[in-house]
Parts: structure tokens; C-alpha cells; sequence
């Protein structure tokens, strides 16, 4: 007798020093919800053929009903008779049969149960998921003790009750403990707030969504519930639940688990969420604490042991620290682990420790090119395809920034596409079309950007778990979306942009990882339509805003403020210290728009001189890295500057160069631009020629006028639409075409009275 | 299955933990003689309601006052007539109460009226509530459910009782219970208040203070509550005082309740002891252990904290002693088996330590001490992933252990991970900002990292916190020396050594002999000749560096012999040079800033 009592009185349970999380090794035990879903299958598999359509929906319950978490049996019951009434029928009857009788007639019950060992033919058999199951909770029940089974019966009981208390009303579902005593509100409250949570959340999503659950979960449906929780997080972070919630979900778990070490691991993940460095620093280093501990069981010796989860661990936290910008930090921990590794030989692990310490290069800025081949061609001769795609696609990011041409870096895409496609790393084949993408746009090639964008949008994703929903919110897609708005926006399509963003909100809240993204495109569209309307006043405080966000993108815009302001000099020494900084970090693309803009801050001052050799240089650059979009506005700043200075055939030639790609993927404002200077250096070489020449000069330069002023009004900005009807007007007024002339003139003043202000330059 | 029935009668009474201590009250104690009546009424009192332990720490207490002499014996309480009419019922409930029957005592209490009545009424109802509650956590379903055994008796428990308790009808007892019902649900804001009422009502039952003493977290909570004028809230607030780690109040306290005449109560020289080995007073504290040994043999609690003491001391043949000693008073109590852990740790066989240290925590789960010694227990056997489960548990039942936040940061250490140690030390270092042993760690992995800046930090603070192993000056000259600041090594060292012989410890001499091998080097190259040959001489009382001292002797007297002879040349070389740019005299230590 001491005996048996002392094995099962001795708490914690310890075997060798190592505490066991499950103490009788049972991963499930039988609960009345569990006996309900029993029912269920008892009646699936028994009864008389119900009709397809109900016995597929049935089908498709079945697997969340075993995995969720315990429902009441109010929920329960409507589960089931939103797919066939008749079943729910039968399933109320039989509990109702149990709990209203006696003891013997839940035992009849188990009794009765289709043992999975005899139904070859039937769903039940034993190696099928309901199978399993059922085998499962019988033997969870055989090895209840005899109080346990008088338990059991009396939560039966109680849970059928309690849905016969209140049957009409779904709304409270109030237990009969809680009802039948209003004065203990203090302590039963929380219990309800629970489950009226539960239910509201159960009315509105579907059912395997309802994850908000109130009493202890067994280790399944723990289990159940980390891993789609987790998965959410990477992948659809929406419908995860919410940082608060899940937490406090978590810490109801470890409450009635401490040992359930996976727990701490999904805090990890959730405190990362909300930037929570304290919180996952802990649970990330309480996960291994756990995690070692389980390691070392049985197999101790040799990969497989804990040395392994202690590299790992000492991994994670490199990537823990990289992740919050801890970049000393977190080559600390990277050297840790790379030396534990390589202690132990384990190559695996010392690929990912490569592949993270290029990238934590990368990030600190320095240029990590080397590290990464070699990475590559490690992790390829290891077999690892997921980090020799990710390296490829790190090299590609490198070599499009370093100006390596567009065909290796195409090249370089197929090859890791056909890697993807061929393990089906689905997700890096999201990250490669956004890179493709982001590739594209960089060229200035905005319909190949539009198309590769779509394609990703438009992709059934091969998540298994996802399958068919047709985007996840992760990285790729945020990054595709925000090229997509970006390009509208360059298009004047801002009903379409509005659109784009507003979804990018829903997918991406604000509170999320990859929200900055979509905040910053959002600024940029806004910043360039005010400056486009000349509108400076609402142009600065989206400066500040996205200085917060990008600080070398905030500097830009500033110094563009300024040189619209006129407060020159500020600007000019915005402008030198961002090319110099820009010039140490290689950022080609920066620095040509630096140039450009100090250029026009050169016109300002009538020296057009001085900035003709910093656009040469800018056009150099941009040809070089096969910038087409800024090597397209960089001629059309030097045609400006020609013309200026006097020389329009050149000014002309050099224009007609850039023509024709800023018709074919420009921005509509690059188009009316460059017809509106093409119409000017038109006028200006008119102005030579003899008279009859002259005539058929000026009309080309009325007809691109015209274009121009279709483009200005597109993206209705005024003060150029203005430039164009007065050149339109003394144009016509040349050719003494005295009513168009007379339109334009009107149109010119009523856009002069409404702006009110002195003329900009043309260009 | 004795042990059994101990930790069911240890359930008894909610609450048996030691500590607590507050504020500042002028001690009155006027008249021994009238506490000792007081004293004697609450025993009387407590018995009545099977307040088992109250009883025991008034009667101690009692013990330790002079008898009284026979016509101050306070008369036997009075009957009321309520009392009268409960009686039978009363006595037979009690009878089964003490049995353990409690569902049964209840029953045959229900229609009583009496105060008496009605509290025992209540506590058996209650204790049949935990007693159920543990029967049921062996009897769970599972693992998970574990958690989710309650008591379901504490609910109607607290509906009846604040029914009556807003009607004003409970006395002291009864709001003790209210209390612990209210504290069981986890309602501590209400408990407390509950709490302090019940020592107004019933100042003299310890229970109620010590109740109260677990629920206080700091001394501003400690300040704001408004306790009774009593002499019984010294005895408190020098608990609370201990509880709080604020060990020289507490130590005061005591004193003056000493004075103030409980000089024989064994209960205060416990806790005295107790706090002095918090501020690792170990001579005093060992002194006082073994006094109140002489006085109660039998005694059993506390004695793993003496065993502590003797362990750190290594005082072998004692450790034995006392563990035998207890094993034959109580084999299955937390306390013996904490002890013989200590004495199988202490002659190194740590397998057998572990397993005590296990019993212990079967016997006691939320027992801290144990699992961070079993940690250790393990550290030693080499069995490092069972060790940081024990401290990962130490550290759940208790996060502000900074041993077992220790344990775990050495345990890295060993596993070679220097920085995924640091997070671990550095927590042990927030929870004892000035122990000089986790700063000398944290300054080790930072050393391991190549972070020389924190590294000289941490050792240079672990130096003015007060260095207990004298170990950080050592490190930080050695940190100095690698990277070739001499003349900050040659500081740290000197330091270092008036350190060691201020103290007038006999530490390891090894350590000496280096830091005067090192200085002798250093004045010798910076030409302070008459320094270096002190230092040499100094050196050739070391075994290990006597070879040294003699060699830099013969080359001091070798370059001075040259130095004279140079000074006879007309163009010595030597003579502009002569002065070393910065020189360190072994008494300046002014300039000295790591």
C-alpha cells in the first residue's frame, strides 16, 4: 500500500534529475467534450447513410473537432447541426442517454465503441486519423481509476446540464456552477468573460480559428495549438491572434504546464512581434534551458544529443540580437556558435552560422560578397537548397546594387526558381518574384516591374496549410504591393494607388513587422504629388516622417524642400554631406538623384555651366549601372541645360536619345516634361530658321505642347499646365491663329489668378 | 508513511512560513509578567480551534518567560450561554477534527451558534476542501489538469463568510480564515486588509501576522499599513525585517526585544542566526546555532541553514553529527534531508546528495534551497543538462534567486558559451548589485569575449564592492599586463598585495609571489632599482618565485655596478635617461584610476 501511494504521491516526478513533463505518459485523456466527439464518430460510422453533401461537410469537421480545443456543448452541438441536423440529433440523444441515466450506461457506452482493431472496413479503422483517435480515448479511459471514472461521469453530467439550463439562449453560457449562485461574482467572472469571449470570437470565424480557450488544453491540443499559431505568425500574421491574447494564452499554459518548454518558444516569437526585447530574450533562452534538457534524453552521444540545441541556441540568439540591431552583440553570440560547432563538426550548423553572419555583415553595411559565394558553395555541397537559394538571392540583391549586369543576375534568378520549384521552398519563390520585381523597377523597366508583381500577386501559394488562398502577408508580398502603388502612382492613377495601400493597411497593420514598408511608399507618393502640386507647406511634414523611417530618403526630401523654398545654401550642404554619405555606403541610385538635384540647384543660380559635367558624371554612373529611368532624367536635365546655354540642335539630339524609353516606361510626368522641353528647344531652333521652316517648326512645337499639356493635366499640376498655355498662346499668336490663341490665354489666367504666384522654371 | 501524515498535518494551518518585519514602534513591554498572561489565554484559545501552530510559537514563547506564580493564573474562560448549549456538540467535533474526520466534525457543527463553534465549523470545512484538493492532484487526469485542482469548498467559503464579515460579526479567528480563503483565491489586496483587521481584533494570534507577512512585498507596503500598538508587532516587524533582506533593522529588533527580556525565547535566537547567515556572518551565526542546539537538541527546523554554514566552513566531523543527529529525531522531514545532502556534497559524493536533495523536494516541492543545491549537486556530477533543469525550477519557484541564476550562468561557462552566460550573471548581478562574485564572473566572460573595456569595469567594481575572494584585483592586473598597460598592472598589483596583507588572511600565496614577480619587473625596467630589490627580496620568500627573485637581484647589482662606473665616464648614456616618465611609488595610489 505505502508503496503504491508513495509512486504516485511523489511530485515532482524524477527520474535521473530530469523532471517528466507527463507524468503517466497519456498525451490525451477523455473530457465530456471528448466523449460528445465520440458520439459524433459513434454516429458517423454506425448509423444510416447520411447524405453526401452532409457526410462531407461532416468530413471536414472532423479533424478540427479532435484537434481544438474543448468546446461546450452548446458550441458543439450547433457545429454539428450547421451540417446535418439529423446527426446532431442523434449525438444530443445519445449523451442525453448517458447523462440523465446512470454510471453503467456511459460504461455501455465505451463499451459499445466500434474497437478499431475489428472495423477493417470502416472509417474507424486503426491506423486512420479517427482510428487513432478513438484508440486514444479508450485507452485513456481503461486507464482511469475508479474515482477518476465517477469523475468523468459527473463532468458528463454537469456538461450536459449546463447546456439544458439555458437551451434556448446561446448568448450566456453561463456554467449551472456560476449560474445558480449570483453572489460569488468576484471569482466567477473571469470564467465567463472567457467563455463569452470564446463564444462571440466562435460566432464570428470559423471554427478552427476559435483558438481562444479557457481550461487546460491536453498536450495534443497544445500541441495543435502552437504549431498553427506559429505557422500564422510567419505567414499570416493577421490571422494569428493578437500579441496580448496569445501571450496571455501562453502563460494559461505554462501555468497549468511550466515543463511545456514549445510555449516559450511561440513567447519568443510573439514578443519579437511587438519588439519586446526583455520578454524574448527570456523565453528564448528559458526555450533552450527546456530544450536541452529533452534533448539529451536516450540519445545523448553525437548530433542528436543537446550539444546540438546548444549550438542553436546560441544561434537563435545571434539572431535575436540581429533582429533588434545588436550588431556587436550579435556577432558575439554568432562566434559563440560557430565555435561550438565547429568543436562538434556539425556542418549544418556552421552553413546557417555562415548564412547569418553574411547577413549580419550585410546589415552592419560592409560589403559581404565574398562570404556569401563561399556560403553558397558550402551549403550546395552539403545539400542544404534552401541556403543556397538564400545566399544566391543575397548575392543578386549585392550584384544588382554593385551594378553587375542584368543578364547575370537573371541568370543567377532562374537557376535558384528552378532550386525552388524543384523542393518546393515556396517561400523563397515569393521572395525571388519580389526580388525580380524590385530588379526590374530599379531599371527603370516599370512594365516588366507591373508584370512580375502581378504574377506574384496572382499566385495560388503552395503553403500546405494555406494552400489556395492566394497571398500570405509576408515580406515578398508586402515589398510586390508597394512597387505596385509606387508605379501607379507614377502613372497618376491615385484612385488605383488609394486602393493598393488601403489593402496593404488591412494586410500589414500598422503594429506589424513589415509595416514600415507600405508607411514609407505611402509618404513618398504623398511628398512627390504635393511638390508636383507645389504644394511645399504639405510637403514638409511628411520630410519628417520619412526621416524617421529612412533617414538617407529623409535627407533627400528635405533638401529637395529647401531648393523648392529657395533657401539654397541649407539645401547645398544637405545635398554634399548625402552624396558623400551615399558615395561610402554605394548607393549608386542615391547619388545620381543627388546630382541631380544639385544640378538644378546650379540653374538656380544661373550656372549652367557648373552643372553640366556633374550630369555628365551622373549619366556615366547611370549608364553604368543600368539605371535607364535616371539616365533618361539625367539627359533630360542636360538637354535643359543646352538649351540654356544656347546650343537647342544639340539639346534636341541629345533629348530624342532619351525619348523614347521615358515614353515607352516613364512616369507621366517625365513624359509631359520631356515634351514640353522638346516643344521649347522646337521654339528655340524655330527662331533661326526662315520663315516658311518656321511655320511648320512651331507647329510641331504646338503639337507637343499639346501632349504635354494632356500629361500636366493627367496629373493636374497647375503650374506647369500653366508654362505650357502661355507658350501655347504666344505660339498661336505667332502663327496669328487668333481663337486658339484667345483659348489659351483665357485658360493661362484663370490658372495665373488661381495660383497666384511667380513662375518656376520649365523644367 | 509517517512522512505522509507529517506534510498532512503541516496542511493544518495554511500558513507556516517564517519572516516579515516593519516599521519603528517603541517596544512596550511594561510587564512581563501580563504579556506572559496574554500569552497564556491565546494557547488556551488556539488550542480550543486546533491552531496547532499558532500554539506552538505562543507556548514557546511562553516557555521562555519566568513561570508565573499560582494566583496570577488567569482563571479559566467563562462560559457564555451559547457556549454552554454548543458544548457537547463542540467537544465531539473536535474530537473527530483532530482525527483528521473534517467533513464529519462539520456536520455536527452545522446548527451551532457559538463563535467557537462557528470557526471550527468553517475550518473544517476548509481543510476537508484542501485535503480533498490533494487527494485529487494524485488522482488527476493529467499533467495539464494539475493545475486545475481547487479547492471547491474556498468559494461558498468566502460567500458565507463575507456575508458575515460585512454584518461585522467575526471575531479574530474568524477573520483569519476569511483571510487565508481570501488569500487561497488569490484576492490579496482584500486579504490583506481582512488580515489586518483580524490582528486588530486578535492581536495576540501569530498566525494572522504571519499571514500577513507573506502577503507584504516591500517596505513602503510594509509602512502604509496600519497595524495595533501591540508587543507582539516588534516581534513582526523584525520578521518582516529579515523577510526583506533588511538584515541590520532586523538584527536591531531582535536585540531590543532580547533586552526587553525574551532573552531565552530559542525562537528569536533562530531567527538571529538565521540573519546573520544572510549577511554571512558565519562565526556568529555557527556560535548562535550551536547555543540554541544545547538549548532545544530536538529541534529540527532551521537546521539546514546551520548545515549550510558548517558546509561552507567544511567542518566535517559537526556536519556529521548533526545529521545523524536529526536523522534520528526525523528522517522524513525537509529539513534532515537538506542536511544530509549538505554532508554527502561535503565528502564529495554527489550522487547520494542528489538524491536527498530530490527527497527533499518530494517531500516539499516549492522547497527553493533544494533545487539550487541539487543544481549544484549536479554541476559537480558533470550532469549539466539536469543541472539547469533544477536551477530553471529554483528559478520558477522563485525568481529572484540569484544563485540559481548563478548556478546556470556557471553552467554555460563550463559549456564553454561565455556569452550566452552573460545574460545569466548579469541577472544574478541585478538581483545583488554588490556581490562581488557574479561581477568577477561577468567580468571573466567578458575577458573570454575580448570586451576588455566591460571586462576592467566589472573587475574594478567587484574590487569596491568589497571583494570576498579577493580574486578581481588579481584579474584585473593580469587583464592589464596582457595588454600592456604596465603601469596600470603595476598599480592594480600593488593594491592588490596591501590588500592581501591588510587582511591579515592566510589566502593563496601563490598569487602574491606573482604580483612581486611582476612588480619587481616593473620597477627594474623603469630603473627604480631600490624598489625592484625590495620587491625581489619579497619574492625570494615564495617557493615558486624564489629562482626569480634571486635572478633579478644579481641583474639589479649587476646594472648599478655598470650605472656607477658609467657616471665615472664623462658621456654616459645612461644619466639623461634616468628618469622613467611615469613612475609608481608603492604608497602613491592617489593617480589610480582604471
Amino acid at each position: 500500500m505505502a508503496s503504491v501511494h508513495e509512486s504516485l504521491y511523489f511530485n515532482p516526478m524524477m527520474t535521473n534529475g530530469v523532471v517528466h513533463a507527463n507524468v503517466f505518459g497519456i498525451k490525451d485523456w477523455v473530457t465530456p467534450y471528448k466523449i460528445s466527439v465520440l458520439a459524433l464518430l459513434y454516429e458517423m460510422t454506425t448509423s444510416k447513410p447520411i447524405a453526401l453533401q452532409e457526410r462531407r461537410r461532416l468530413n471536414k469537421l472532423i479533424l478540427p473537432l479532435q484537434q481544438g480545443p474543448d468546446l461546450t456543448l452548446d458550441q458543439f452541438l450547433k457545429t454539428v447541426e450547421e451540417c446535418c441536423p439529423q446527426t446532431a440529433y442523434a449525438v444530443k440523444l445519445r449523451l442525453h442517454e448517458m447523462a440523465d441515466g446512470e454510471l453503467k450506461d456511459m460504461e455501455y457506452f465505451f463499451a459499445t465503441l466500434p474497437t478499431p482493431f475489428s472495423a477493417i472496413d470502416s472509417e474507424a479503422y486503426k491506423t486512420s486519423v479517427v482510428g487513432l483517435f478513438m484508440r486514444h480515448m479508450l485507452l485513456a479511459y481503461n486507464k482511469l481509476s475508479f474515482s477518476q471514472v465517477y469523475k468523468l461521469y459527473k463532468a458528463l453530467q454537469q456538461y450536459y446540464h449546463s447546456h439544458y439550463a439555458q437551451p434556448g439562449d446561446v448568448q450566456v453560457g453561463l456554467p449551472t456552477l456560476a449560474a445558480d449562485d449570483s453572489d460569488m461574482d468576484l471569482t466567477s467572472t473571469e470564467d465567463n468573460v472567457g467563455e463569452r469571449m470564446e463564444k462571440e470570437e466562435l460566432d464570428t470565424a470559423p471554427l478552427h480559428e476559435s483558438e481562444l480557450s479557457r481550461g487546460p488544453l491536453s498536450q495534443k491540443q497544445a500541441e495543435y495549438f502552437l504549431a498553427r499559431q506559429a505557422y500564422l505568425l510567419k505567414n499570416d500574421e493577421n490571422k494569428a491572434l493578437k500579441p496580448s491574447a496569445l501571450q496571455d494564452e501562453l502563460n494559461n499554459m505554462l501555468k497549468f504546464n511550466p515543463d511545456f518548454a514549445e510555449a516559450h518558444y511561440l513567447s519568443y516569437l510573439n514578443s519579437m512581434r511587438v519588439q519586446d526585447i526583455f520578454i524574448s530574450t527570456h523565453s528564448l533562452l528559458h526555450y533552450f534551458d527546456r530544450l536541452i534538457l529533452s534533448g539529451s534524453e536516450g540519445k545523448s552521444n553525437g548530433d542528436e544529443g543537446y550539444g546540438r540545441s546548444l549550438r542553436y541556441a546560441a544561434l537563435n540568439l545571434a539572431a535575436l540580437h540581429c533582429r533588434f540591431g545588436h550588431y556587436q552583440q550579435a556577432d558575439l553570440a554568432l562566434q559563440e556558435a560557430i565555435r561550438i560547432a565547429q568543436e562538434s563538426n556539425d556542418h549544418v550548423c556552421l552553413q546557417h552560422c555562415l548564412s547569418w553572419l553574411y547577413t549580419l555583415e550585410q546589415m552592419k553595411g560592409s560589403d559581404s560578397s565574398v562570404l556569401t559565394e563561399d556560403s553558397v558553395k558550402m551549403a550546395a555541397h552539403f545539400c542544404l537548397p534552401y541556403l543556397v537559394s538564400l545566399g544566391i538571392q543575397s548575392l543578386v540583391q549585392q550584384g544588382a546594387v554593385q551594378g553587375k549586369t542584368a543578364h547575370e543576375l537573371m541568370d543567377a534568378l532562374k537557376d535558384t526558381d528552378i532550386l525552388h520549384w524543384k523542393h518546393s521552398l515556396s517561400e523563397l519563390i515569393d521572395i525571388s518574384l519580389a526580388q525580380t520585381t524590385s530588379i526590374w523597377r530599379m531599371y527603370g523597366k516599370s512594365t516588366m516591374a507591373q508584370q512580375q508583381a502581378q504574377l506574384l500577386l496572382n499566385m495560388n501559394s503552395l503553403e500546405q496549410v494555406n494552400f489556395g488562398v492566394q497571398q500570405n502577408n509576408t515580406e515578398a508580398f508586402a515589398v510586390a504591393l508597394c512597387h505596385l502603388a509606387e508605379l501607379h502612382a507614377e502613372q497618376g492613377l491615385y484612385g488605383a494607388v488609394s486602393e493598393v495601400l488601403k489593402h496593404l493597411k488591412e494586410q500589414f497593420p500598422p503594429h506589424t513587422q513589415h509595416a514600415k514598408l507600405w508607411m514609407l511608399c505611402d509618404l513618398k507618393i504623398q511628398f512627390d504629388r504635393a511638390m508636383n502640386d507645389g504644394k511645399y507647406h504639405l510637403a514638409e511634414p511628411h520630410v519628417t516622417a520619412i526621416a524617421a523611417l529612412n533617414k538617407t530618403e529623409g535627407l533627400y526630401r528635405k533638401a529637395q524642400v529647401l531648393k523648392a523654398l529657395n533657401r539654397t545654401t541649407e539645401a547645398y550642404s544637405i545635398l554634399q554631406r548625402l552624396q558623400l554619405y551615399c558615395e561610402k555606403t554605394k548607393y549608386t541610385e542615391m547619388i545620381i538623384r543627388v546630382m541631380l538635384v544639385t544640378a538644378e540647384l546650379h540653374w538656380e543660380s544661373s550656372g549652367f555651366a557648373t552643372a553640366l559635367p556633374l550630369l555628365l558624371q551622373a549619366l556615366a554612373l547611370a549608364r553604368q549601372h543600368h539605371l535607364q529611368a535616371l539616365a533618361s532624367e539625367t539627359i533630360l536635365h542636360l538637354a535643359f541645360t543646352q538649351l540654356m546655354l544656347g546650343v537647342p540642335e544639340q539639346a534636341l539630339g541629345v533629348l530624342h536619345e532619351a525619348m523614347e524609353p521615358i515614353l515607352a516606361h516613364g512616369a507621366v510626368m517625365d513624359k509631359g516634361r520631356a515634351l514640353l522641353l522638346a516643344a521649347r528647344c522646337q521654339m528655340a531652333m524655330a527662331g533661326t530658321r526662315s520663315n516658311g521652316q518656321r511655320h511648320a517648326a512651331l507647329g510641331l512645337a504646338v503639337q507637343s505642347l499639346g501632349e504635354a499639356a494632356a500629361y500636366f493635366s493627367m496629373l493636374d499640376c497647375k503650374e506647369r499646365l500653366r508654362d505650357v498655355h502661355y507658350l501655347q498662346a504666344r505660339l498661336h499668336h505667332t502663327l496669328g491663329q487668333t481663337p486658339q490663341r484667345n483659348k489659351c490665354a483665357m485658360l493661362f489666367r484663370l490658372l495665373d489668378q488661381e495660383l497666384q504666384a511667380p513662375g518656376k522654371p520649365l523644367v | 508513511l509517517d512522512w505522509i501524515l507529517n506534510s498532512l498535518s503541516s496542511m493544518q494551518e495554511p500558513i507556516n512560513v517564517p519572516g516579515s518585519g516593519t516599521g519603528t514602534g517603541t517596544l512596550i513591554f511594561g510587564d512581563l509578567v501580563q504579556i506572559k498572561k496574554q500569552l497564556i489565554s491565546v494557547i488556551s484559545l488556539c488550542k480550543e480551534r486546533g491552531l496547532v501552530h499558532s500554539v506552538k510559537w505562543a507556548s514557546e514563547l511562553a516557555f521562555s518567560l519566568d513561570p508565573l506564580p499560582k494566583n496570577e493564573l488567569p482563571p479559566p474562560t467563562f462560559f457564555t450561554e451559547e457556549d454552554a448549549q454548543d458544548l457537547d456538540a463542540l467537544g465531539l467535533a473536535k474530537s473527530y477534527f483532530d482525527l483528521k474526520e473534517y467533513d464529519r466534525a462539520a456536520y455536527f457543527l452545522r446548527g451551532c451558534c457559538s463563535q467557537k463553534a462557528y470557526f471550527l465549523y468553517m475550518y473544517s470545512r476548509y481543510l476537508s476542501g484542501e485535503k480533498k484538493k490533494d487527494d485529487e492532484t494524485v488522482d488527476s487526469l493529467g499533467p495539464l489538469e494539475k493545475g486545475q485542482v481547487r479547492n471547491e469548498a474556498l468559494r461558498e467559503l468566502r460567500v458565507e463568510l463575507s456575508k458575515k464579515h460585512s454584518a461585522g460579526e467575526l471575531d479574530g479567528f474568524a477573520l483569519y480564515l476569511y483571510g487565508v480563503v481570501l488569500r487561497k483565491l488569490d484576492l490579496l489586496k482584500e486579504a490583506v486588509d481582512v488580515f489586518v483587521e483580524a490582528t486588530h481584533a486578535l492581536p495576540l494570534h501569530w498566525g494572522a501576522w504571519l499571514e500577513l507577512c507573506n502577503l507584504v512585498t516591500n517596505i513602503e507596503m510594509l509602512k502604509s499599513l496600519s497595524l495595533p500598538d501591540c508587543w507582539i508587532r516588534d516581534f513582526f516587524v523584525a520578521h518582516m525585517y529579515t523577510e526583506l533582506q533588511m538584515i541590520k533593522e532586523a538584527l536591531q529588533k531582535y536585540q531590543s526585544l532580547i533586552e526587553a527580556g525574551f532573552s531565552k525565547s530559542t525562537y528569536i535566537m533562530s531567527q538571529i542566526a538565521v540573519a546573520y547567515h544572510n549577511i554571512r556572518d558565519i562565526d556568529q551565526a555557527l556560535a548562535l546555532f550551536n547555543e540554541l542546539r544545547e538549548q532545544d537538541p530536538f529541534r529540527v527546523e532551521n537546521m539546514d541553514t546551520f548545515s549550510n554554514l558548517l558546509y561552507v566552513r567544511s567542518m566535517k566531523p559537526e556536519l556529521s553529527y548533526l545529521a545523524h543527529n536529526l536523522v534520528e529525531i526525523d528522517k522524513y522531514r525537509v529539513e534532515t534531508c537538506c542536511v544530509i545532502g549538505n554532508y554527502y556534497s561535503l565528502r564529495s559524493q554527489h550522487e547520494k546528495a542528489a538524491l536527498y536533495f530530490q527527497r527533499a523536494l518530494k517531500l516539499n516541492p516549492r522547497c527553493l534551497g533544494a533545487w539550487t543545491l541539487m543544481g549544484h549537486e549536479y554541476m559537480e556530477m558533470k550532469n549539466t543538462s539536469a543541472a539547469i533543469q533544477a536551477y530553471r525550477h529554483a528559478i520558477e519557484v522563485n525568481k529572484r534567486d540569484y544563485r540559481a541564476w548563478y548556478g546556470l550562468g556557471q553552467t554555460y561557462e563550463i559549456l564553454k558559451m561565455p556569452f550566452y552566460c552573460l545574460y545569466y550573471y548579469r541577472k544574478a548581478h541585478q538581483l545583488r548589485p554588490n556581490d562581488s562574485r557574479m561581477l568577477v564572473a561577468l567580468g571573466e566572460s567578458y575577458e573570454k569575449l575580448s570586451q576588455h573595456v566591460e571586462a576592467k569595469k566589472c573587475y574594478w567594481r567587484a574590487y569596491s564592492v568589497g571583494d570576498v575572494e579577493r580574486m578581481a584585483l588579481l584579474k584585473l592586473a593580469k587583464l592589464h599586463e596582457q595588454l600592456n598597460e604596465s603601469d596600470d598592472a603595476a598599480q592594480c598589483y600593488i593594491i592588490y598585495i596591501q590588500d592581501i596583507f591588510s587582511c591579515g588572511e592566510q589566502l593563496e600565496h601563490a598569487e602574491v609571489s606573482t604580483a612581486l614577480r611582476y612588480l619587481g619587473q616593473y620597477y627594474f625596467k623603469n630603473k627604480l632599482y631600490d624598489e625592484a630589490s625590495l620587491c625581489a627580496q619579497r619574492c625570494c620568500d615564495y617557493n615558486d618565485a624564489r629562482e626569480e627573485g634571486k635572478a633579478l637581484l644579481r641583474q639589479i647589482s649587476q646594472v648599478r655596478d655598470q650605472t656607477e662606473s658609467s657616471t665615472t665616464d664623462l658621456f654616459g648614456p645612461l644619466s639623461s635617461n634616468n628618469t622613467p616618465i611615469r613612475r609608481v611609488s608603492p604608497l602613491d595610489l592617489s593617480s589610480f584610476t582604471p
